[in-house]
């Protein structure tokens, strides 16, 4: 056990020695990067509880498309992040007065969670033990019985968001040549040329 | 200390021995696809192709190597150097870590997990970052350009590889690579799921940056995009992680398609030869197309790359999905 | 491989015809073009429509499905009548500013649609998880809806705000929620209800306390509360007046249901915990809302100061935390509906050569130019006010009457001055109309569907004291369906 637990703190201290590093980085992209990093241990994490599924989806989505797509911005954007800071140290008191409440907020609920013997009743288990079930099945189980209206709720959500994004932003240029791929293939013989025959000496 | 030795040495004695055994094969196999791509885009355009160093040529991959290797490293002045340095080795480590849950026969793999081909999706879907990185990295407008649309592509096109996944693993029942080999002894899935294998294929192209879809590094018009700043060690290490990625995108083809590692039919003279050399056939099978392509079609334009991505194999994917299920359910089909 | 048991899908059938149809006419409106917008616009109302006859031919008491997340009840219905009447009514008299302003595309009614079926969803939550997700989908709809005439900087502009201080209420929502379910250990509202009536009510964690003050917090945001009201004038002021008819119709009854529901079906029990914070933003939001208005100039934004009022006029309602006091609430969202649909129609009929206009200074002498729009405005604005006998002083009256049942003399007395102080305002516009030099004239014809809805909605509000038993016995039922 002494692997997993040394592996547990590799990938716990990575996390969050990332996460200071994607808001200490000068470098936007560097920022990014770390984030990246820290998706990437948090799956480790996933790994070692056993929730497999959980760890690739998180790499698949947040690090394969999610962070892909925030490079991307961060890249073509070239944001001066010296100029950003300019207010932090402002809004430090303030800001970390909010993390501090915060914070304590989240040992109550841990210490509820631990010292409470009804919550800890009331809250379900409705996972099946490892044996019997991979936990892809198991996932998939939740989701699409209990949970079902939410997971529906939530693709309308989505949905809301592409119809909005496209609302917003796609505007229809005027005397674009778009490229027909149907017609240029269906572009016969007789409609695309003319044989002519040219006498000598005449010119067409 | 008899347990220490026992418990942890030993296994990880053993797994290093597997990691070596798989990944030495890899890269010596990279330097013969080269000589056989080499070898073959010469004989489809009526040329020799290497034929110097060694009997027909075959060491030169291995010169080439050597030459390389021994060449200065440059980095560029205004280059952001932990990150050029760490791009080639991410695509290469990446390359090679994918490899882990390839299966060569029923037992022989490195780590037989449950997710494999989420893996092995994921995997392949980080393969964008020493891309980006490296084109970000080497402060050039080349490079940068290259990045960014290697970016925008191989994003475009894991969501119709992911579709095609999900196809696969409906008809399977599993996730497992082994159990996905396992249920195609009655008939390869590229029969059943022919279009799927279709947009498949495409997509590795497109995700490998293979011909016809290898606009981020484009000669003609980008130099060598993301690449053109690299010499020496890292631009080996990015050419070994691009060819043994191509060998890898044709392994999994043939482990979601093509039945793995399994004969093309169950009867005596094709059960005789052990699975590895079926699957590793196959891929050379697959490789062959890859160069084939490569010699036959022109470059896509940049619009027409997403096009093609997105109107194109995204709805049809995604029907088939539908349509997929829709068979499986109604008679009742679905894999236990 | 155990199959999976499909949930009862029969209460929830005028969420799932909702859900499909936006879809279908989602589909509809990518094939057919913007030149169909009118089309889909009408089928949408359609769409409403049907869901009303479905919601209420599937009605059957209370009805609990989809694992405890989803109830519908009287009160659910209620709530859903008054919501699907606003979205449909805000889409019809948004029809002729669409075309005359050229916003014709046909995502704007599927947007609405979609909204409308968020605002179902809030009100029929029966689940933590169920009510953010409810107020997301409606929200996110709301927030694409503001920033819509997005070739007008203000609009996008009032977007842009909305959302932002729009996902910071919905974060502080969710934190509130997961406060809550941190510390009781269930999302679902029976059993919160079941734990914190008994014994545990009585010294409830200060954790939950937390947590459902941050809940408060969000939710007064989404009614648009005094001290989260900041976002109302501006979004209200900068966005497109049928944007903001709509905002300012079914959104707020849908989240002053939810606001009801969320308080009083899972944490009656903590009635004592968290009554005092309801009616500090009760006062807040009438006292502000009356004396904020007093100085616009812009009829949206005067509009906007009036529905903060509003809201903190239905609060005391629910500050009573009686039956009786959900009733007030549910009697004057009712009336508020009403009133601002007529409001809102005539805001829309205010065009002088072909542009908007929204100064309250434009409605000068229009008893002269035109006599019955005024007095029709007029209705509206003294029945705002609270004018007896209209219609807006028995929404008034339901909610003190329970107030001062439940022992909160203060807050009634603060509701009614602040009502007199809001009056001043409203009858301001009415001595405009009346007795200043007329100013440019307004387009005439306003068209059919226009001054069917004034007009229809001008009887109700006139004629509501003569017969207002039906509503007063349906809002009964209805807020007794959600008082243990």
């Amino acid at each position: 056990m002494i692997v997993g637990a040394i592996a547990f703190y590799l990938f716990a201290g990575m996390i969050i020695a990332s996460a200071v590093m994607v808001i200490a980085a000068r470098n936007p992209v560097h920022s990014v990067l770390f984030l990246i990093l820290s998706f990437f241990n948090a799956s480790g994490l996933f790994v070692l509880l056993g929730a497999e599924f959980l760890a690739m989806i998180l790499v698949i989505v947040y690090v394969g498309a999610v962070a892909v797509l925030f490079l991307f911005v961060v890249m073509m954007l070239n944001i001066n992040f010296v100029e950003l800071r300019q207010g932090f140290l402002q809004y430090l008191p303030i800001g970390g007065l909010v993390g501090l409440i915060l914070l304590i907020e989240l040992f109550f609920v841990i210490a509820a969670g631990i010292t409470d013997p009804e919550v800890v009743a009331l809250a379900s288990a409705p996972i099946p033990p490892l044996s019997d079930l991979t936990n892809t099945e198991a996932l998939g189980q939740l989701i699409y019985t209990r949970y079902v209206y939410l997971f529906q709720t939530a693709g309308m959500v989505l949905l809301v968001a592409m119809v909005g994004a496209i609302v917003l932003t796609l505007r229809q240029r005027e005397g674009v040549r778009k490229q027909s791929i149907a017609r240029q293939v269906a572009r016969t013989r007789e409609e695309s040329i003319e044989i002519k025959t040219v006498t000598p000496g005449s010119g067409i | 200390m008899a347990s220490l030795w026992q418990g942890y040495a030993l296994p990880g004695i053993i797994i290093l021995l597997q990691i070596l055994a798989v990944m030495l094969p890899v890269m010596i196999s990279v330097a013969f696809l080269v000589y056989f791509e080499r070898k073959t885009l010469a004989a489809m355009t009526l040329r020799r192709g290497p034929n110097v160093v060694g009997p027909f040529g075959v060491l030169q991959s291995f010169a080439d190597f050597i030459k390389v290797f021994f060449k200065e490293t440059i980095i560029p002045t205004g280059a952001n150097k932990v990150v050029f340095l760490a791009a080639p080795i991410l695509t290469f480590v990446l390359a090679m870590i994918a490899w882990a849950v390839i299966p060569f026969s029923e037992k022989l793999v490195v780590a037989d997990i449950n997710v494999g081909v989420l893996y092995l999706f994921a995997i392949s879907s980080l393969g964008v970052y020493g891309v980006v990185m490296a084109g970000w990295a080497s402060n050039s407008r080349y490079a940068f350009l290259g990045a960014l649309r290697s970016a925008a592509q191989m994003v475009s096109y894991e969501v119709s590889i992911g579709f095609v996944i999900v196809t696969v693993l409906l008809v399977a029942g599993s996730m497992n690579l082994n159990d996905i080999v396992e249920a195609q002894r009655t008939i390869w899935f590229a029969i059943p799921l022919l279009p799927m294998f279709v947009i498949f294929f495409i997509s590795a192209l497109a995700e490998t940056n293979r011909h016809p879809f290898d606009l981020p590094e484009a000669e003609s018009e980008l130099v060598a995009g993301f690449q053109v700043e690299y010499s020496a060690v890292p631009f080996v290490l990015f050419f070994l992680g691009e060819y043994a990625n191509m060998m890898l995108m044709s392994a999994l083809t043939v482990i979601l398609f093509l039945g793995g590692w399994l004969p093309p039919f169950d009867v005596a003279p094709f059960t005789w030869l052990p699975a590895p050399f079926w699957l590793i056939g196959k891929i050379i099978v697959l490789l062959f197309v890859f160069i084939w392509v490569r010699a036959t079609f022109p470059r896509y334009r940049y619009d027409q790359l997403m096009r093609l991505g997105w109107k194109v194999f995204l709805p049809a994917s995604l029907l088939w999905v539908v349509l997929t299920a829709g068979v499986l359910v109604t008679f009742d089909w679905l894999p236990a | 491989m155990p199959t999976a048991p499909v949930p009862d899908l029969i209460p929830a059938i005028p969420e799932i015809w909702v859900g499909a149809s936006a879809l279908a006419l989602l589909l509809y409106g990518v094939f057919r073009g913007n030149k169909h917008t009118r089309e889909v616009a009408w089928l949408s109302v359609l769409v409403m429509a049907v869901a009303a006859v479905l919601m209420f031919a599937v009605q059957d008491g209370r009805q609990v499905t989809f694992s405890g997340a989803f109830v519908t009840d009287d009160f659910a219905v209620f709530a859903k009548s008054l919501i699907l009447l606003g979205s449909a009514v805000a889409l019809i008299i948004s029809q002729g500013y669409i075309r005359n302003e050229k916003m014709e595309r046909f995502e704007f009614p599927i947007l609405i649609l979609l909204a409308t079926l968020g605002m179902m969803m809030m009100v029929s939550a029966n689940d933590l998880l169920a009510l953010y997700m409810g107020v997301e989908l409606q929200s996110l709809a709301l927030y694409v809806l503001a920033a819509f005439k997005r070739d007008s900087l203000r609009s996008t502009e009032s977007g842009l705000k909305y959302f932002v201080l729009g996902a910071l209420s919905s974060g502080i929502l969710l934190y509130g929620l997961s406060l809550i379910y941190g510390f009781s250990g269930t999302t679902n509202f029976e059993t919160l209800a079941a734990l914190y009536s008994g014994p545990a009510a009585e010294s409830p964690s200060i954790g939950l306390i937390i947590g459902l003050v941050f809940l408060i917090a969000g939710l007064a945001f989404k009614v648009s509360a005094v001290p989260f009201h900041m976002w109302t004038p501006d979004v209200y002021e900068g966005t497109a007046t049928p944007v903001t008819a709509f905002l300012a119709l079914a959104p707020k009854v849908a989240a002053m249901a939810l606001f009801a529901r969320v308080m009083v079906a899972p944490f009656i029990g903590l009635l004592d915990d968290w009554q005092d914070v309801i009616i500090v933003i009760s006062m807040a939001s009438m006292v502000f809302g009356a004396f904020a208005a007093i100085r616009q100039t812009n009829i949206k934004r005067l509009m906007a100061y009036s529905s903060i009022g509003h809201m903190g006029f239905a609060l005391v309602g629910l500050a009573a935390g009686t039956e009786k006091g959900l009733q007030g609430v549910l009697i004057y969202l009712s009336i508020y509906l009403v009133m601002n649909i007529g409001a809102f129609a005539a805001i829309l009929t205010m065009r002088v050569k072909g542009t908007m206009v929204e100064s309250i200074d434009d409605l000068a002498g229009l008893s002269r130019t035109s006599p019955m729009m005024a007095l029709g405005i007029a209705i509206f604005m003294f029945s705002l006010a609270g004018i007896p006998p209209l219609a807006g002083f028995f929404g008034k009256f339901y909610v003190f009457i329970a107030a001062v049942e439940a022992d909160l003399m203060v807050l009634a007395i603060v509701g009614v001055l602040a009502s007199v102080v809001g009056a001043f305002y409203y009858v301001r516009i009415v001595k405009i109309m009346y007795f200043d030099e007329p100013a440019e004239p307004f387009e005439r014809p306003i068209g059919r569907e226009m001054s069917a809805i004034l007009t229809g909605s001008g009887i109700l509000t006139l004629l509501f004291f003569i017969y207002p038993a039906p509503l007063v016995g349906w809002a009964q039922t209805a807020a007794a369906a959600l008082v243990p």
